[in-house]
């Protein structure tokens, strides 16, 4: 695919992320210039960094509701080591030295880079020692009685997030191409010496993107309707925000807190293709919001445009008990996405569980998304996805497995993995036991 | 492959010239004609049938599926007693349709969850939703419009889910059975000309109060069976909503059912050819005491709404009252019917 070089710089840039590539790279770089608009260095000393590899909330945009904006550019780099067997001590120092080599390239930050390195459950089992009861971390398994993804479960799963394109691409090159600089500073080690990508998936958000990317070429991406309805200021294909700051668990709360671990978090990521035609065109803004959000917040018109007037919070507390949920369903028949999964997604002390960072993308020119969800126990997200599901108001028959229920009927899962997060100091192919 | 083009076209077929049933390329607007002025709020003829092209049948885990498609359709999404009218926009390519049955018992399954994958030489043409619907040709079948990516081979990968047991009770043999989803592959040609070529026939006395016959699709259909061959003894039946109720009455009731008095079944099913209705909420009294009939698969019975009752005495009257009527997707002709039902007195 060749870079169209007439497109908008923001577009550009995301098209250059999405095609990847040393070519994708030195036409970002042919475009703007590193001397012209320099990337902030990272550290001298890596070990002054943080032990969270997750902990990205304070170095990342926040807006004036406390919202938290992801970087715009995303790259999901699923890894593999070659080989059976648990890695060596030579391949664990080159894969230290080669991400030491990114945190001195690189501020930790939106404008710079932001990333983690996080291992599966598969990768864990090439050691003789199982993970310890601190660590909840199953194989990824289907998650629905609807859906028969394909599971993720190469090793490693590099997760690299930038508001410049460059940087993204960048890394890559510099880890796993040819690159012998990242930002001025010389590459000694790469990941490319002891890991193999054995896929690469690349996502992006931020008001506008998904709108600026549902045709291409004038001809809608897969799951786009011809009426192009995305709006202009959604950042997501959806049409709504999403992410509000009081929906979301903070950092703290996902933190694994006890074992070798402590300070590491528990990541699954699925990828999901959407088929937006009959949610655009077959329903009203009213039933996308009861579909979204709660027939309560269509009722009560809670959401406004995107949904940017509800500030820092969906308000979707207020529409979760059981009473509540019948009663909208009776009078509406449908059930709100927000509403269904939240159920599960709250603690006795009404705290948030998980803390989700998906973004969209428009790889193999289909709309779809990448999901990240960070949770103490991997086995949280589950529960809050069985939630979401909503097979347990099917009893009303207007609710059925996807129609009626929430967003299922528009996307399809089609990967899940799941990865522990190591803390900083065993980010480095861990053993299950480190010491 | 098992392919075939099909119509058996039923009563108030005009125009002898059509016999054998091919036109030729039909344009869009021919292909979906204005609904009829004044539609009963019952069952009746729709302007026009098509016939189908099958694509193939295969089994997949414990389930038995054929597939087969048509020119696009519209046809209206149910959500309680709304419709909403999926009309046809040009970007669809066909109708996809599937019937999923236990190819033991060639039970018909009603409730699972259904995901059509369409790809062309690997890449995906479409992915969608499958709604639960009923035509009067096809009857109780998933279907949705499809896109698709011009002539050549496909492979649809159709995924069953499971069936929630909060949907649809299982009892005798059925039980703990359905829970599994699977995943089908059927490669088949598709061509506009082939599509095009499919039979299709428009109705003079649409409108009328009436249904046209089943096509023969290849696959069991979810009818009830007439009242002589309905397993227990028929005490009653009624009407509402243009729907048929009978009432049976079985001895003992069924394995997986809590109860140990006799056994109230409902076979709910559509007029003139008894399609079972499945997707509604019904409750029942009966005696002073009220009951959920619930929804419940069975192989003997099929698919009915039941509930274990103490003792059905001979001039009991069960009342019945739809709560929500069938959630199912529907074709042209039963878009208006099984919609506004009223309460029901049986004479037992």
């Amino acid at each position: 695919m060749d870079l169209d070089e007439s497109l908008p710089r923001r577009r550009f840039m995301k098209a250059a992320v999405a095609v990847g590539g040393a070519s994708a790279l030195s036409a970002c770089l042919g475009r703007a210039p590193r001397a012209g608009e320099p990337v902030p260095e990272g550290v001298s000393d890596p070990s002054e960094l943080p032990q969270r590899q997750h902990a990205w909330n304070d170095r990342v945009r926040v807006d004036g509701d406390g919202n938290v904006h992801l970087p715009r550019h995303q790259a999901f780099l699923y890894l593999t080591l070659d080989g059976d067997g648990p890695p060596g001590d030579e391949a664990r120092e080159t894969v230290e030295t080669a991400l030491g080599t990114l945190d001195r390239a690189y501020e930790r930050s939106n404008e710079g880079l932001i990333y983690s390195l996080a291992y599966s459950p598969s990768y864990f089992d090439r050691f003789g020692d199982p993970l310890p009861d601190s660590v909840d971390l199953p194989e990824p398994r289907r998650l629905s009685g609807f859906e028969n993804p394909e599971f993720d479960t190469q090793d490693a799963l590099l997760h690299l997030a930038s508001d410049r394109g460059d940087v993204v691409l960048e890394v890559e090159e510099a880890m796993f191409g040819d690159r012998s600089e990242a930002n001025g500073i010389a590459v000694d080690a790469t990941l490319g010496d002891v890991l193999i990508v054995d896929d690469r998936r690349t996502g992006f958000i931020g008001a506008g993107m998904p709108a600026e990317r549902q045709a291409q070429g004038g001809e809608p991406i897969s799951g786009i309707p011809d009426s192009l309805p995305v709006p202009d200021r959604s950042p997501l294909f959806m049409g709504f925000e999403a992410g509000f700051s009081g929906n979301q668990a903070t950092e703290d709360y996902v933190t694994i807190r006890e074992g070798p671990f402590a300070d590491g978090t528990t990541k699954h990521v699925a990828n999901l293709r959407q088929r937006l035609g009959d949610w655009y065109d077959e329903q009203s803004f009213e039933e996308r919001v009861m579909e979204m959000f709660s027939p309560g917040h269509a009722e009560q018109g809670l959401v406004e445009g995107v949904g940017d007037n509800l500030g820092a919070d969906s308000g979707i507390d207020a529409f979760l008990d059981p009473e509540t949920i019948e009663q909208s369903i009776e009078e509406h028949g449908r059930v709100g996405h927000a509403q269904k999964a939240a159920r599960a997604n709250r603690d006795a002390d009404g705290n948030v569980r998980i803390l989700r960072r998906h973004v969209e993308s428009t790889d193999d020119d289909l709309a779809s998304l990448h999901f990240p969800s960070l949770q103490r126990r991997l086995s949280t997200f589950e529960d809050v996805r069985e939630a979401m599901n909503g097979d347990d108001l099917t009893d009303n028959p207007a609710i059925r497995q996807r129609v009626n229920n929430g967003i299922l009927e528009y996307i399809f899962v089609q990967h899940r993995g799941n990865f522990l997060v190591p803390p900083r100091r065993h980010r480095a192919l861990p053993t299950p036991r480190p010491a | 492959m098992n392919r075939r083009a099909v119509l058996r076209a039923g009563a108030g077929l005009v125009g002898a010239g059509v016999v054998g049933g091919c036109l030729q390329t039909e344009s869009r607007s021919v292909r979906s004609p204005p609904l009829v002025e004044n539609r009963p709020d019952a069952v009746y003829y729709p302007t026009h049938s098509e016939g189908m092209e099958m694509v193939g049948s295969t089994t997949a885990g414990e389930y038995r599926i054929a597939a087969m498609y048509s020119y696009p359709h519209r046809f209206w999404e149910v959500t309680g007693s709304d419709t909403n009218l999926k009309k046809l926009d040009g970007s669809t390519a066909m109708h996809f349709m599937t019937v999923v049955w236990d190819p033991e018992t060639e039970t018909v399954l009603p409730n699972a969850s259904l995901t059509v994958e369409l790809t062309k030489e690997g890449a995906l043409a479409d992915q969608t939703n499958m709604y639960a619907m009923l035509s009067q040709p096809m009857g109780l079948h998933y279907g949705n419009n499809v896109e698709g990516d011009g002539d050549g081979t496909y492979i649809a990968s159709i995924e069953v889910g499971s069936v929630p047991e909060g949907r649809v009770r299982r009892s005798g043999d059925f039980q703990g059975r359905f829970t599994e989803p699977a995943t089908a592959e059927i490669e088949f040609e598709y061509s506009e000309s082939t599509r095009d070529d499919l039979p299709y026939q428009e109705y003079d006395d649409a409108g009328k109060r009436a249904a046209l016959e089943p096509m023969d699709m290849m696959a069991p259909s979810a009818t009830v069976p007439p009242e002589g061959e309905l397993p227990g003894e028929v005490h009653g039946t009624a009407t509402s909503g243009d729907a048929a109720f009978v009432v049976t009455v079985q001895d003992t009731v069924p394995a997986g059912i809590e109860g140990d008095g006799q056994y109230l079944s409902v076979f709910a099913h559509t007029p003139y050819n008894r399609m079972v209705l499945p997707s509604m909420t019904l409750s029942g009294a009966l005696a002073g005491d009220s009951f959920a009939l619930e929804p419940t698969l069975d192989p003997d019975l099929g698919y009915h709404y039941g509930a274990a009752v103490s003792e059905v005495a001979d001039d009991d009257t069960l009342s019945i009252t739809v709560d929500t009527p069938p959630q199912l997707t529907r074709h042209e002709g039963y878009e208006m019917a099984f919609l506004e039902m009223s309460h029901m007195e049986v004479q037992l």
